[in-house]
């Protein structure tokens, strides 16, 4: 019982995110460009534009967390788009293909605006669309991060978000509104700040919320950052955990343990996995992932903040990097035990995990694991496989 | 100097070159000491390595015998192609190396670097972080400025500069290199039968392993041995040959090259890192040297790894198969080669929709079904009409 559908905020998050949806129906509706956007991307930029930004990717969590990800891939494989490819794309790929459309039908790109920040796969997948949607598409291209982050880097970063409004320009033949881009980068600075405040609560021991919940709710931090309603959200979010707090409601009764996880949840088995912990009193209390939106913007030289909240993002960054921003997350979170996921989906956060997790272990003391699977595609995983690793993982805690 | 060499001797040289591809290497280093400087294919300005005075020194996937060898650091879904590499190294195969370039095309290459430095270092471990967009004009300014930094490290690990003069010379060579093998590449399109697709790709990946001095002297001879035999002889033995254009990212393992000469199928033009890809186009020799090296690597034919929207794959596909008179297409795709596979279905369409049949062919290196590829090659070629007469 660790899966936040009781939060009273819940409510609210469905009714944001159906107001979400609606608006790119409306959009479509009143000839206003669509923008499908990455999850680590400006969007700031396109909200400033007046452009109304779609997520496919979100379009791919929700059929992943409805465990309908490999029907509607099938579509997309049926037209020679492999099953080794990111199921997020399957998906969105798929669903243009598909005769039933389980969780509605994905909204058709305007214009398309991808990042590679988080990988090469949402730089191929937007590609893919724009060709098929025969759509305008611009690539904001993040090298490589290798600490500390060059100033040829970041001089290419701001050219190309000065290409960007330019090509934004073009689209809305509308000059780009820099006022307005102050007001929504402040508005995106107080939605990420709530948002990491909350995420902290998960350090408390008992904590009131977990990385299962911040999964469920972390919907409005990637599609409406940069408005009032992330806002409004989080502030009525923190008030219910500081309530549950008070009343001392906990994510796990009887927390033992606090585990870190890398990096996304295996969606169709977000339940699955909640139950698992908490059976063994852990608490999965922090993971890289949903501490991926906790950007600040520095409104003097909104650009140049920009490319460096967007550009170092953590699976942008060197193999050193990365295992030092998790071990200074293990360190804060004071967690017991690690959980890393080679998610087929995803090679960027992915490779390079068999070493970390022995490199990890001898710096920390802490046990760890890695284990296989999807983030959205059930035809590969095996509960009795991941069931085996996690036996050993919390006999191995439970020594400790 | 050398009596003339028959083409069969030449090409028989390449063969050997790629079956023990770090002697040579080896034997030059011990003569004429400097650092052996690997790289991945393709997309890294060897120039720069040759200009700093160190052998340049291609990995591509030479034995797969080692493929598993990368598993506990590396997950099998990782394309064969760089887990080849990098299980040989692993297994010390290249330890003759005194540095390796990774460049930066592709999520796996993004992240192997790392593991490798991890696990089996060299002395210089650099990668070459490439623009993944080519069509703005941030990529050009971007690409010169880390074109320099690599120079820079280049120059601090050899302890010598590369000055304008060096650079330039290295370009020179590079470009007579790139002609003569393109030249070499126009001599397989009409004689196939004397230039082999697999001669034709042994002498580019050949290439990757020696001096290019030396190697512009063999593929000179060869063009010369070439010629001078299709003057002498007497009819073309062409029949039931037919053209095709083979795109990829690599020929690996190299039987599919065997695959496609038994089934009288003649690659006339490809898009393979290790085929024309990399001898296509030349760097200005005026100019800023690192500019016209950055230029030349945005303007390379289209490739999967960088978004182009100015020349898009997919119209300089068809194109490329009209400007050949090619009857038909062979994708040629490493197993769990991502950016290959995104491009596919709409690259299919777009083939057929301009009456271009085509078809796809999976290989995985150390795990290929030689019997199995061997067969849909031929059906390819039999619906081609291969029967038909070859020439254009």
């Amino acid at each position: 019982m660790a899966v936040s559908q009781s939060f009273k905020t819940a409510g609210l998050l469905k009714e944001l995110m159906a107001k979400y949806y609606e608006q790119g129906n409306l959009a479509r509706e009143q000839g206003l460009p669509v923008v499908w956007v990455t999850a680590v991307s400006p969007v700031e930029l396109v909200y400033a534009a007046g452009l109304f930004p779609y997520y496919p990717e979100n379009f791919g969590a929700l059929a992943a967390a409805r465990k309908v990800a490999d029907k509607i891939s099938l579509a997309a494989e049926a037209r020679g788009f492999f099953s080794d490819l990111c199921g997020y794309a399957r998906c969105g790929l798929g669903d243009a293909y598909a005769k039933e459309h389980p969780v509605g039908k994905i909204v058709p790109p305007d214009l398309l605006f991808s990042c590679n920040t988080q990988c090469g796969s949402l730089q191929k997948w937007f590609e893919t669309a724009a060709r098929m949607y025969r759509a305008p598409y611009f690539l904001l291209d993040a090298p490589l991060i290798e600490a500390p982050t060059t100033r040829l880097i970041k001089n290419y970063f701001v050219e190309q978000l000065e290409e960007a409004i330019n090509f934004f320009e073009v689209a809305t033949r509308t000059p780009f509104n820099f006022d307005r881009l102050a007001e929504v980068l402040a508005l995106a600075n107080e939605a990420c700040r709530l948002w990491n405040e909350i995420l902290d609560m998960a350090a408390l021991k008992p904590a009131p919320f977990g990385f299962f919940d911040a999964c469920f709710h972390m919907a409005p931090i990637v599609t409406w950052r940069g408005t009032k309603e992330a806002v409004m959200y989080y502030r009525e979010l923190k008030k219910e955990l500081e309530d549950r707090l008070d009343k001392k409601i906990y994510a796990v009764p009887g927390e033992r343990f606090k585990i870190y996880w890398d990096h996304i949840p295996v969606w169709p088995k977000l339940r699955w996995f909640s139950e698992l912990f908490a059976e063994h009193g852990a608490l999965v209390a922090v993971s890289q992932y949903t501490h991926s939106w906790a950007y600040q913007f520095d409104l003097d030289r909104p650009l140049e903040s920009m490319a460096e909240n967007y550009s170092e993002g953590f699976s942008n960054r060197c193999f050193e990097d990365r295992i030092n921003l998790k071990t200074s997350f293990m360190k804060k979170y004071q967690v017991d035990g690690f959980v890393l996921f080679s998610n087929r989906s995803c090679k960027p956060t992915a490779f390079g995990l068999y070493d970390k997790r022995s490199i990890i272990s001898e710096r920390t003391g802490l046990p760890g694991i890695v284990f296989e699977a999807d983030m959205s595609d059930l035809r590969y995983f095996s509960d009795e496989q991941v069931r085996d690793k996690f036996t050993v993982f919390f006999e191995q805690l439970a020594a400790k | 100097m050398t009596d003339r060499k028959t083409i069969k001797e030449i090409c028989a040289q390449f063969k050997e070159i790629i079956a023990e591809p770090g002697l040579k290497i080896q034997r030059l280093q011990a003569e004429k000491p400097a650092p052996v400087i690997g790289f991945l294919p393709t997309d890294v300005p060897e120039e720069l390595i040759h200009a700093s005075g160190a052998y340049p020194f291609g990995l591509v996937a030479y034995d797969g015998l080692w493929v598993n060898r990368a598993d506990a650091h590396l997950q099998t879904w990782a394309c064969s192609l760089a887990r080849c590499s990098f299980g040989m190294s692993l297994a010390g195969k290249f330890d003759y190396l005194n540095g390796l370039i990774i460049p930066h095309i592709c999520d796996t290459t993004r992240m192997i670097s790392d593991i490798w430095k991890q696990n089996r270092p060299y002395d210089f471990m650099e990668n070459f972080i490439l623009p993944r967009q080519v069509d703005r004009p941030s990529a050009r300014s971007y690409l010169t400025g880390e074109l320099g930094r690599l120079k820079a490290r280049l120059e601090q690990f050899t302890g010598r500069s590369i000055n304008g003069e060096k650079l330039n010379r290295s370009i020179n060579l590079y470009n007579k290199h790139r002609a003569l093998l393109r030249k070499l590449y126009q001599l397989h399109g009409h004689h196939p039968d004397l230039i082999t697709n697999l001669d034709l790709f042994n002498a580019i990946k050949s290439s990757m392993l020696i001096p290019k001095g030396l190697h512009n002297t063999m593929v000179s001879e060869l063009i010369s041995a070439v010629e001078q035999q299709a003057r002498e002889k007497q009819a073309e033995d062409n029949h039931g040959r037919v053209r095709v254009v083979v795109t990829g990212k690599v020929w690996e393992p190299p039987d599919i090259m065997e695959i496609l000469d038994q089934s009288k199928v003649v690659c006339v033009a490809d898009d393979l890192c290790t085929g024309y890809r990399y001898i296509a186009n030349d760097a200005a020799e005026d100019g800023d040297p690192l500019e016209t090296l950055a230029v030349r690597q945005i303007n390379r034919p289209p490739s999967p790894c960088f978004v182009n929207r100015e020349q898009d794959r997919l119209e300089y596909l068809t194109r490329k198969v009209n400007e050949c008179g090619a009857k038909g297409v062979i994708f040629l795709h490493l197993k769990f080669c991502e950016t290959e596979n995104y491009d596919y279905p709409l690259l299919r369409d777009a083939l057929s929709a301009a009456n271009i049949p085509s078809v796809r062919v999976e290989t995985e290196i150390g795990n290929m079904s030689q019997g199995q590829i061997s067969t849909r090659i031929q059906a390819f070629a039999e619906m081609l009409g291969g029967g038909d007469i070859y020439g254009s």
